[in-house]
C-alpha cells in the first residue's frame, strides 16, 4: 500500500533517531544468477510544491544489471532516479509517496538515515563535478565523511582502478582534479562514488558532457562495474541505453486536467525487447523517433 | 508538446527503398512469366531476353542493399523500423534469387534443341506452375506492401499447390518411356519444375519476413526438415 513520505533534510533531532544502514550489508553478486531484485519501486509519485512531477511508478531494479531510464525531457526519469538515494530530500517542497525498498527495507522509513542510504546508493551526475581538491582527496572524501581513517590509500587505489583511471593518475594523485580532462573527471566522480563501497550506482546522463571517446570509455567501464555493482542510468541517448543496459524503463509526459505536465512509466522490459519489439505504441513511437 | 514525425527524412528514405523492393517483385514476376513462356514455345530469343534482364534486378538489388546499410549506419533504426529494414534486407536477397531462378529456367531452353520431343502433359504442368508462381509472387508483394501477416501465412497453402505440381512433373518424367531424347527433355523439365518450385519457396520465406515485421517474432511457417518429400 502506498503511503506518503515527506521529503526531509537531516536535522539534529531526526539524526538522533536514525538507524544506521550498515545493518543492511552491501552485497556484491559478481557471479550470481539469476538476477534478483535489489531495489523495488512501488507506486512512487513525486511532487514538487504540490505539483506532480512523476506519478505511480512501479518497477524492480535487478542486482548486477544496468537499468536505463529513458524518455523525453520532463518525463520524470531524473526525478525518479534521485528518489532512489533520497537526493530529493534536499529539495524544499519535494514530496515522495509510495515505497522504495532496498533489500526489503523501506528507504523512506522513519529511522532510515539518508546519508547512509547515499553511501550504499551512490550517484554520478550529468556534469563531472570533482571537488576543487587533489585527485586523492576527491576519492578519499566519502570514506573520510563516513569516519574511515585507515587503509585510505588502499581504498583510493582500488576505487581508481575500478574506475579505469589508476594508470592515468597514479603519478599525480596530489594534483588538482580540476586539471583533468572531462572524461577523466567523470571517471574520477565514478571512483569517488565507488569509494564508499556502494551496492548501487545511479548515473544521471553521465556522458552528456563528454566526447565520443570518453563516452565509450564510460560505457566500457559500466560494463565492468556491473559485475560488482547495480547501475541505474538516466540517458537521453537511446543508442547508449540500447548498448549498455539490460533493462529499460520508458517514461512519457502526460498532461492532467489542469493542463499540467507530469511523467509516467509506460513500459519496463528487457532492453532488447524495448528496442526491437516494444509492447506499447508510445514506446514504439518514441524509440523510433516518430514522436519527439 | 510532442513533435509529430521528427524523422521525416528517415521515413521518406525507408519508404523509397521499400518501393524499389516492391518494384523488384514485378521484375521477378515478369522474368518468371517470360521464362515459362520461352519454355512452352521453345522461344530461344525470349529466353535470351530473360537472361539479359537479370542485370536490371541485380542493379536494384545492389542499390537496395547499399541504401539499407546506409540507413542502419546513419539512422540507427530500432523497433518496427529495424524489423522492416531487416526484413527488406532478407527480401531483397530472396527477390534477387527469384530472378536468378528465372534465368536458370531460361538457360535451359536452348539446351533442349530446336524441336524437342515434348510431352503435352508435362508442358501443361509447367504452364500451371508458371501461373501459380506469378500468383505467389504477387501475394508476397501485397503481403509486404500492406504488412499483412495473414496473407503472408497463406503463402504456405499456395506453395503446397506448387509442390504438388512439381511432384507431378517428376512422376510424369518417370513414366515418359525409354526414348533417350524424350527422357533427356523430361529431365530438363524436372529441373525447370524444381526452379519454379524454389521461386515459390522464396515467396514463403518473404512471407515469414512479413510476419516478423508485423509480430516482432521470427518463426518458420513450416519445418523444412519435417516430412520425407525430397523434392519439396
Amino acid at each position: 500500500m502506498a503511503r506518503k513520505v515527506e521529503g526531509t533534510t537531516m536535522t539534529e533531532e531526526n539524526q538522533a533517531q536514525v538507524t544506521p544502514m550498515q545493518q543492511i550489508e552491501p552485497q556484491h553478486h559478481a557471479d550470481k544468477a539469476p538476477r534478483e531484485s535489489l531495489v523495488t519501486v512501488d507506486d512512487v509519485t513525486v511532487k514538487y510544491s504540490g505539483s506532480t512531477a512523476v506519478e505511480g511508478v512501479t518497477f524492480d531494479i535487478a542486482t548486477n544489471e544496468i537499468t536505463a531510464l529513458i524518455g523525453a525531457s520532463g518525463c520524470g526519469k531524473s526525478t525518479l532516479l534521485r528518489c532512489i538515494n533520497r537526493m530529493n530530500d534536499l529539495i524544499p517542497g519535494a514530496e515522495v509517496t509510495g515505497t522504495i525498498n532496498y533489500k526489503g527495507v523501506d528507504l523512506y522509513g522513519e529511522k532510515i538515515d539518508p546519508v547512509q542510504v547515499r553511501k550504499l546508493i551512490g550517484m554520478v551526475f550529468q556534469k563531472p563535478n570533482p571537488f576543487p581538491k587533489s585527485i586523492y582527496d576527491n576519492v578519499a572524501f566519502g570514506p573520510r565523511v563516513l569516519g574511515i581513517k585507515e587503509d585510505l590509500d588502499e581504498i583510493v587505489e582500488k576505487s581508481l582502478r575500478r574506475a579505469s583511471l589508476w594508470d592515468e593518475v597514479k603519478n599525480r594523485l596530489n594534483s588538482s582534479a580540476l586539471g583533468m580532462s572531462g572524461g577523466q573527471q567523470q571517471r574520477l566522480c565514478i571512483a569517488r562514488a565507488i569509494a564508499t563501497s556502494p551496492d548501487v550506482i545511479l548515473m544521471d546522463e553521465p556522458c552528456s558532457a563528454l566526447d565520443p571517446i570518453s563516452t565509450g570509455r564510460i560505457e566500457d567501464l559500466m560494463e565492468e562495474l556491473k559485475t560488482r555493482y547495480t547501475i541505474v542510468i538516466v540517458t537521453h541517448n537511446m543508442q547508449q541505453a540500447a548498448r549498455v543496459s539490460d533493462k529499460t524503463a520508458f517514461f512519457t509526459v502526460n498532461v492532467n486536467e489542469d493542463d499540467k505536465r507530469f511523467g509516467q512509466l509506460v513500459e519496463f522490459d528487457d532492453t532488447e525487447k524495448i528496442f526491437t519489439n516494444p509492447s506499447d505504441q508510445r514506446t514504439e513511437d518514441y524509440v523510433t523517433g516518430k514522436v519527439g | 508538446m510532442a513533435i509529430e514525425k521528427p524523422r521525416m527524412v528517415f521515413q521518406e528514405d525507408l519508404s523509397a527503398i521499400e518501393d524499389i523492393t516492391l518494384s523488384m517483385f514485378d521484375l521477378a514476376a515478369e522474368m518468371a512469366d517470360r521464362a515459362v513462356e520461352a519454355v512452352l514455345n521453345q522461344d530461344i530469343e525470349l529466353a535470351r531476353m530473360v537472361i539479359e534482364s537479370d542485370d536490371k534486378i541485380d542493379g536494384r538489388y545492389l542499390d537496395v542493399s547499399q541504401s539499407l546499410l546506409n540507413l542502419i549506419a546513419l539512422q540507427a533504426p530500432v523497433a518496427s523500423d529495424l524489423r522492416l529494414i531487416a526484413a527488406l534486407l532478407s527480401t531483397n536477397n530472396h527477390v534477387e534469387r527469384m530472378g536468378d531462378l528465372a534465368v536458370n529456367i531460361a538457360k535451359a531452353v536452348p539446351l533442349s534443341g530446336e524441336e524437342p520431343p515434348v510431352d503435352a502433359e508435362i508442358l501443361n504442368i509447367i504452364e500451371r506452375m508458371g501461373l501459380q508462381v506469378r500468383s505467389q509472387i504477387e501475394q508476397a508483394k501485397q503481403a509486404l506492401a500492406n504488412q499483412d501477416a495473414k496473407l503472408a501465412e497463406h503463402l504456405v497453402v499456395e506453395d503446397d499447390i506448387l509442390d504438388a505440381l512439381n511432384k507431378d512433373i517428376f512422376r510424369r518424367a518417370i513414366e515418359i518411356g525409354t526414348d533417350e531424347d524424350r527422357r533427356e527433355w523430361a529431365i530438363l523439365m524436372v529441373l525447370i519444375g524444381r526452379h519454379l518450385e524454389r521461386i515459390g519457396d522464396n515467396c514463403v520465406d518473404i512471407g515469414e519476413q512479413v510476419a516478423f515485421v508485423v509480430t516482432g517474432v521470427f518463426r518458420e511457417f513450416t519445418d523444412a526438415s519435417a516430412g520425407s518429400d525430397a523434392s519439396a
